[in-house]
C-alpha cells in the first residue's frame, strides 16, 4: 500500500536520506550557523530598536527647541533600558469582552511579520566574508523581493484583528483606515522596484546589490531610477505608519487607532513591529537604491578578508543610519495628510507615475537605448506631474474664491488643501 | 467485502475522518473534543500510508500537509466566522509551504499575496462589517452536516482510490511499457518532436536551477503567452466593470 502512494512522496527523493542517528545531528549541526545568525540580527535588531527611539526623541528635541531625555545616565543614555522595564513591569491588562486569542495574536502577527521580512535582507557584505560571519539569514533566496512583499502583505492581519478583537468601535474604525493605507500603499511599492528588477533581470537582493556594486557608484539605480526611489521611499513610509502618513496612530486628531486597548508590553510588541518596519525599509532603500555596502575608494566588490568585510559591513550601516535620520527628520518637517490626501496621493499619483517608470523601462530595455535616458524620463515625470497637482491645486482656490459657500471639493485633489 | 478487505487501509481514516468532521459542525448534536480525536485518529492513520521517508523535505511536508489539514477541518467547522477566515489562511500557508517544498516559490509567494494577503482580507472586512451584533444562528448550527461530510470523504475517496490505482497500474505494467513505448516508437516519434518544440522554452535551460523566476516568465510568455493574455484581458474587463458598477460622488454615496 505504502509504494502506491509514492507519487505522492517524489520529491522526497530529491535529498538523499541520512543514516538514522548520525543524520541527525548532522542536521542540526547544519543549520547552527543559520540560528546563531537568527539570534544575532533579532539581538541586533531589538537592540537597535529602543536605541533608535532614543535618538529620534533627541532629534525631535533638537528640531523643537528641546532638551529631550537627559536624566536616566548620562546624556539620557539609560532611558531606553528605562522604558523596557517599564513597558514590561507595566500591567497587563486585557479588557473585558475582548476576544481573548485573537487580542493577543494581533501583536504576536505584528511583530512576527516585520521579522520575518528581515529574513532576506542582507545586513552586510554576503560575498568575500569569512565563512564564520554570515550576513543574512536566509541567503540565496531567488524570490528575495517578492518574498518580502508576500510577508509584507500578511502583516495586515495584525492592525485587522487588533482592531477587531479590541470589541471597540475607535479601534475598529482606526483598524479599517489603517488596513486601507497599508493595502493601498503595497501597490505603489510594489511597482517602484519593478523597474530596478527589469533592469538587473533578477528578483534576488543580493544580486541587486552586486550588480550596483561591479558597475561603480555612477551603476547606483538611485541615478537611473530617482523616480522609482522617491515613490518607494515614501510608499515605504506610508506602509509602516510613520508620519507624515501615520493616520494609523494620529495621536493628536483622533482617538488612536487599532492599539487604543492595548498596554504594557502588547503595546511594545506594536510598536516594535513598527520601527523593525522603519529599519527594513531603511536597509531596503539603502540596497535597492544606494549600492548598499559599495562605496567607490573604501569597500569595492573584488576586496576580501576581515578589514574588507569590516569596512563593507559599515558603510553600509551609515547608509541605513543615513536613511532612518531622513525618515525622522521627515516627521517634524512635513505635517500629517488628510484621509482623502493620502488615498489619492497612493491611487492618482503614485500608482500611475510607478506604471510609467515600468512602461519606461521597458521601452529602453526593448530597444537598447542609453540607460542615462530613465533619468530625464523619471524627471519628466516628476515635472510633469508636479505641474497637474499645481494647476489643480490652483483650479480649486479660484473656485473655492468664487463661490465662499460652495461644497467642499470632491474631486479629492491630492496637492494642496483649498481653503 | 472482499474489496473492503483488501481496501481497509484506505477506507478506515476516511470513514473515521468523515465521522469526526460530522461530529465537529457546528450544531446541537456536536461534540467536538470526540470529533477531533476521531480526525486527528484519521490523520494519524491517513499519514501511515504516504511513504515514511524520515528525511527533512519527508517531515516538512508532514508538518505542512497536516497543518493544512488539521487548519481545514477547523475552518469549516469553526462557530465564528472570523476564526473560519484566519484558518483559511493558515490553510492558504500550509499550501504554500508544499508549493515551496514543490520548488515553486514564486508560486507560494503570489499565493500568500493574492490569497492570504487580500482576498482573505476582504472576507475579513466583510464579515467584521456585517457582523456588528454577534454570530448569528447560521453560524451556530450547520445545515445538512450529515450529507456534507458523506460527500465530501465520498468524493475524496474516489479521488485517492483513483490515484491509488493508477500509480498501482504503472508499477505493475512498469515492464509491459517499455515494450509498448518500443513498439510505439516509430509512431511516437512525430508527437514527441512535436512536443519538444512546443514546450521547448518552458525546460528550464541546463544552467538553470529549477523553480527560478526567470525559467517560469519565458515559460509564461512563451509557450502560455496566450492564456496570459487572455488572463489579463479578463482582469481589466472586471476592474472596468467594477468601476463602471461603482456610483459617482454626486449620486450620494461614497
Amino acid at each position: 500500500m505504502s509504494s502506491m502512494f509514492s507519487t505522492l512522496t517524489t520529491f522526497a527523493a530529491d535529498a538523499p536520506a541520512p543514516a538514522e542517528s548520525g543524520g541527525v545531528v548532522s542536521l542540526v549541526l547544519a543549520q547552527l550557523p543559520t540560528v546563531i545568525t537568527i539570534g544575532a540580527a533579532l539581538g541586533a535588531v531589538l537592540g537597535a530598536v529602543s536605541y533608535l527611539i532614543y535618538v529620534e526623541r533627541k532629534l525631535a528635541a533638537f528640531m523643537q527647541d528641546r532638551v529631550g531625555p537627559n536624566r536616566v545616565g548620562p546624556w539620557g543614555l539609560l532611558q531606553p533600558i528605562a522604558d523596557g522595564a517599564k513597558f514590561i513591569l507595566k500591567e497587563d491588562v486585557i479588557p473585558e469582552y475582548v476576544d481573548k486569542v485573537l487580542f493577543v495574536l494581533a501583536p504576536c502577527i505584528a511583530a512576527m511579520t516585520t521579522m520575518l521580512a528581515f529574513a532576506v535582507v542582507p545586513f552586510g557584505p554576503v560575498d568575500g566574508a569569512p565563512s564564520f560571519m554570515r550576513f543574512i539569514i536566509a541567503p540565496n533566496v531567488d524570490i528575495g523581493m517578492v518574498f518580502i512583499f508576500a510577508i509584507g502583505s500578511l502583516a495586515v492581519y495584525g492592525i485587522i484583528l487588533g482592531g477587531w478583537a479590541s470589541n471597540n468601535k475607535y479601534s475598529a474604525l482606526g483598524s479599517l483606515r489603517a488596513s486601507a493605507q497599508v493595502i493601498s500603499y503595497e501597490i505603489p511599492l510594489g511597482m517602484s522596484v519593478l523597474g530596478i528588477a527589469l533592469l538587473g533581470g533578477t528578483l534576488n537582493i543580493e544580486q541587486i546589490l552586486l550588480n550596483q556594486a561591479k558597475g561603480g557608484i555612477t551603476q547606483w539605480y538611485v541615478w537611473t531610477q530617482p523616480l522609482a526611489c522617491l515613490i518607494f521611499f515614501t510608499a515605504a513610509l506610508a506602509e509602516s505608519n510613520r508620519l507624515p502618513f501615520d493616520l494609523v496612530e494620529c495621536e493628536q486628531e483622533l482617538v488612536g487607532g487599532f492599539h487604543t486597548e492595548y498596554s504594557s508590553m502588547k503595546f511594545a510588541l506594536f510598536f516594535l513591529a513598527e520601527y523593525t518596519h522603519v529599519i527594513t525599509i531603511s536597509f531596503l532603500t539603502a540596497i535597492l537604491f544606494f549600492g548598499g555596502w559599495h562605496f567607490p575608494g573604501i569597500a569595492e566588490p573584488g576586496s576580501t578578508g576581515l578589514l574588507a568585510t569590516g569596512l563593507k559591513f559599515g558603510v553600509l550601516l551609515s547608509k541605513v543610519f543615513a536613511v532612518i535620520l531622513v525618515i525622522m527628520l521627515i516627521r517634524w518637517t512635513i505635517p500629517r495628510f488628510r484621509f482623502d490626501q493620502l488615498m489619492g496621493l497612493a491611487w492618482k499619483v503614485l500608482i500611475p507615475l510607478s506604471t510609467a517608470n515600468v512602461v519606461a523601462v521597458m521601452t529602453v530595455l526593448q530597444f537598447g537605448w542609453s540607460k542615462w535616458w530613465l533619468t530625464a524620463v523619471s524627471l519628466l515625470l516628476f515635472v510633469v506631474a508636479g505641474a497637474i497637482g499645481v494647476k489643480q491645486a490652483h483650479d480649486a482656490l479660484n473656485r473655492s474664491g468664487r463661490r465662499p459657500h460652495a461644497k467642499p471639493e470632491t474631486s479629492g485633489g491630492h496637492v494642496a488643501h483649498a481653503h | 467485502m472482499n474489496w473492503i478487505q483488501h481496501n481497509w487501509a484506505l477506507l478506515l481514516p476516511l470513514v473515521l475522518g468523515a465521522c469526526g468532521v460530522w461530529l465537529m459542525m457546528p450544531g446541537a448534536r456536536s461534540i467536538r473534543p470526540l470529533g477531533g480525536l476521531a480526525c486527528l485518529g484519521a490523520l494519524v492513520l491517513g499519514f501511515q500510508l504516504v511513504a515514511g521517508s524520515r528525511d527533512v523535505s519527508g517531515s516538512m511536508f508532514l508538518v505542512f500537509a497536516s497543518a493544512t489539514l488539521i487548519s481545514a477541518v477547523l475552518m469549516i467547522t469553526s462557530r465564528n466566522p472570523v476564526y473560519a477566515a484566519l484558518w483559511f489562511a493558515v490553510v492558504t500557508l500550509g499550501v504554500c509551504g508544499l508549493f515551496l517544498l514543490q520548488s515553486a516559490p514564486f508560486l507560494a509567494a503570489a499565493t500568500i499575496i493574492v490569497y492570504a494577503g487580500a482576498i482573505i482580507v476582504t472576507f475579513l472586512f466583510v464579515i467584521m462589517l456585517a457582523q456588528q451584533a454577534g454570530t448569528s444562528s447560521y453560524d451556530t448550527s450547520s445545515r445538512q452536516p450529515f450529507c456534507a461530510s458523506v460527500t465530501a470523504f465520498t468524493l475524496l475517496g474516489l479521488l485517492l482510490i483513483t490515484f491509488q490505482s493508477a500509480a498501482a497500474q504503472q508499477t505493475v505494467d512498469g515492464a509491459r511499457a517499455t515494450e509498448v513505448a518500443a513498439a510505439n516508437k516509430a509512431l511516437d516519434v512525430q508527437m514527441k518532436v512535436e512536443t519538444l518544440d512546443i514546450h521547448k522554452s518552458s525546460r528550464p535551460l541546463p544552467s538553470e536551477e529549477l523553480g527560478q523566476m526567470r525559467g517560469l516568465g519565458r515559460s509564461l510568455f512563451t509557450d502560455y503567452l496566450f492564456a496570459v493574455e487572455i488572463g489579463g484581458t479578463l482582469l481589466l474587463i472586471a476592474s472596468i466593470g467594477a468601476i463602471a458598477l461603482a456610483p459617482r460622488r454626486a449620486q450620494g454615496t461614497l
